[in-house]
């Protein structure tokens, strides 16, 4: 069942860099864990605001057509408060979402369902069962800003989490992170995926992608290129260099290979699946 | 060129962030830094230009201790490009912003000119030259920094991070831009990217909780995956593919290292 649909949706922005839509017709499963991927530019970021309502409720622009239907709501006859009930949205930098409201990481979870009006002896349970689920629960009389950027952008998560959104859209939420802090955020992602949330990962880290999402959407000048299973698509050397992108290592080592008819076969899109080749 | 000295760097909260540094960087020499988040590197960086100064021991810039300079002086010799964007970009147009620098440092105005037009176009924004910095991307605003060190022409570039965040064309234009650089310039990158580090660099220094642990060619440290793992680090990928199949070399960096052993 589509929990997002997207039904020939146009938008023009008035003035940005980013592209318009020009016409998108895409449905989401619920459950599904979609990566999201295109140049900077392409309309990515208009597309995860058409779902969390920014457009066309906050962006300076207009709706030239179509709809986004979004858990059931219209976006254009929701507001963005609505919409927030079913999508959360998690940023790059976990710096730009925390509220620094809270002296605690246990407080910085709080500020959203304090601004819900949750009841008090809801909202205890509820941070603790959100901090426990990321794996924060011990670190919670901490500072936020004393702990290390993996475990912020957890604070992110479990400050988004605790709204118990059905969507989670994350943006590029690993730039600054190293490769443990990475693995340890698609893991959670994984985890919240595998209990029935949906995902919008957009990234340019294709590694984690052809290891964690079922479905990658290539995005660009304002909408979908191509969509498909992570094999069929990452491995498509092609379709990348058309639209400016660069495939993974793996990806191109083998085509080097196949050139030189070195490799048969499928071209590999994980580091397994390279050696497996390779031996 | 750069020469640290049993350094010691202890934020004023209390903080240790550096450890008993000893390093010499050469002229000429593309540095990578690596190292978990919160390992370093960017206390390390900030003290080759005088942002920091050490709290024990000694840095020296052409054997002059960056403790008697100031930081006006120091950033004739040394350009710092800051992770992230908006704590650098201050000015109305993008052309004012690269021209900060140069005109600071006393070229003349047709000089200015010229390294503001040759730094723009290097990262491909002087078309929007007349732009507001804020009215292009996160992503553009960063090269943007870029272009405003590379304006002021000094012996050390230093970036953090430079690639976050870039889509794969960014990436290209920061990797040609480093590329680029004059042979007597000595470049010092941090970074997660370690595809960008492999690519780019001939020596990379690894840091963990405020100290060097390893200091070797870029080859040499990326075979050592086992140690790389217990840091949370990762070698690049091709490297890791190398390193599994028996009749590879566990030294392969790049795509045209393995087929000439393929």
């Amino acid at each position: 069942m589509a929990i997002i649909e997207f039904n020939d949706f146009k938008w023009h922005y008035y003035e940005t860099e980013e592209h318009d839509l020009t016409g998108v017709d895409l449905k989401i499963n619920k459950g599904e864990f979609v990566g999201l991927v295109g140049p900077t530019g392409s309309g990515k970021t208009a597309l995860c605001y058409s779902v969390m309502g920014v457009i066309p409720h906050l962006s300076q622009g207009r709706v030239l057509g179509g709809s986004v239907v979004v858990d059931g709501l219209d976006t254009q006859e929701h507001s963005i408060g609505d919409l927030s009930r079913s999508v959360g949205i998690i940023l790059q930098s976990p710096l730009s979402q925390l509220t620094g409201a809270g002296l605690t990481i246990e407080e910085e979870v709080a500020f959203g369902l304090e601004n819900n009006g949750v009841p008090r002896s809801e909202m205890i349970d509820q941070i603790k069962h959100v901090l426990k689920r990321v794996g924060l629960y011990e670190l919670r009389k901490r500072s936020p800003f004393e702990v290390s950027g993996g475990q912020q952008q957890k604070i992110a998560i479990a400050s988004v989490l605790a709204l118990e959104p059905k969507i989670l859209i994350l943006d590029e939420p690993t730039g600054y992170l190293d490769p443990g802090g990475t693995e340890a955020v698609f893991s959670l992602v994984k985890k919240l995926n595998n209990q029935g949330k949906t995902i919008i990962m957009v990234t340019h880290k294709l590694e984690y992608l052809a290891r964690y999402a079922d479905r990658i959407i290539i995005f660009n000048k304002g909408n979908v290129v191509r969509d498909g299973k992570p094999q069929e698509v990452l491995s498509d050397v092609h379709l990348f260099k058309a639209n400016n992108l660069t495939p993974l290592p793996v990806t191109r080592l083998g085509h080097a290979l196949k050139l030189k008819r070195k490799w048969k076969g499928d071209l590999p899109i994980t580091v397994k699946d390279a050696v497996r080749g390779l031996k | 060129m750069i020469e640290f000295k049993n350094v010691y760097f202890t934020y004023p909260i209390g903080v240790k962030a550096l450890f008993d540094i000893d390093l010499k960087l050469s002229k000429g020499e593309r540095v990578g830094l690596i190292g978990q988040n919160g390992s370093g590197k960017t206390t390390l960086m900030k003290l080759c230009n005088g942002l920091l100064k050490p709290t024990k021991g000694m840095v020296l810039i052409d054997n002059k201790d960056t403790m008697s300079q100031t930081i006006a002086q120091l950033s004739k010799r040394v350009g710092y490009v800051f992770q992230n964007p908006d704590d650098q970009v201050f000015s109305s147009t993008i052309k004012d912003e690269v021209a900060f620098g140069p005109r600071n440092l006393g070229f003349s105005k047709r000089e200015i000119n010229r390294l503001v037009k040759d730094s723009l176009q290097q990262v491909g924004l002087w078309r929007r030259a007349k732009a507001h910095p804020y009215d292009v991307g996160y992503n553009r605003r960063k090269l943007i920094t870029i272009a405003s060190i590379l304006a002021m022409n000094t012996d050390v570039v230093i970036l953090d991070e430079p690639t976050t965040g870039q889509d794969p064309m960014g990436k290209r234009v920061v990797k040609d831009i480093v590329r680029g650089l004059s042979k007597d310039k000595t470049f010092i990158v941090a970074s997660h990217d370690i595809d960008f580090i492999a690519e780019t660099c001939d020596r990379v220094i690894v840091l963990n909780e405020g100290r060097v642990v390893l200091d070797d060619e870029t080859r040499k440290v990326f075979s050592k995956k086992t140690f790389l793992d217990k840091l949370g680090l990762t070698p690049p990928m091709i490297t890791r593919v190398c390193q599994q199949v028996k009749k590879l070399p566990n030294d392969l960096l790049t795509i045209e290292d393995v087929l000439e052993h393929v």
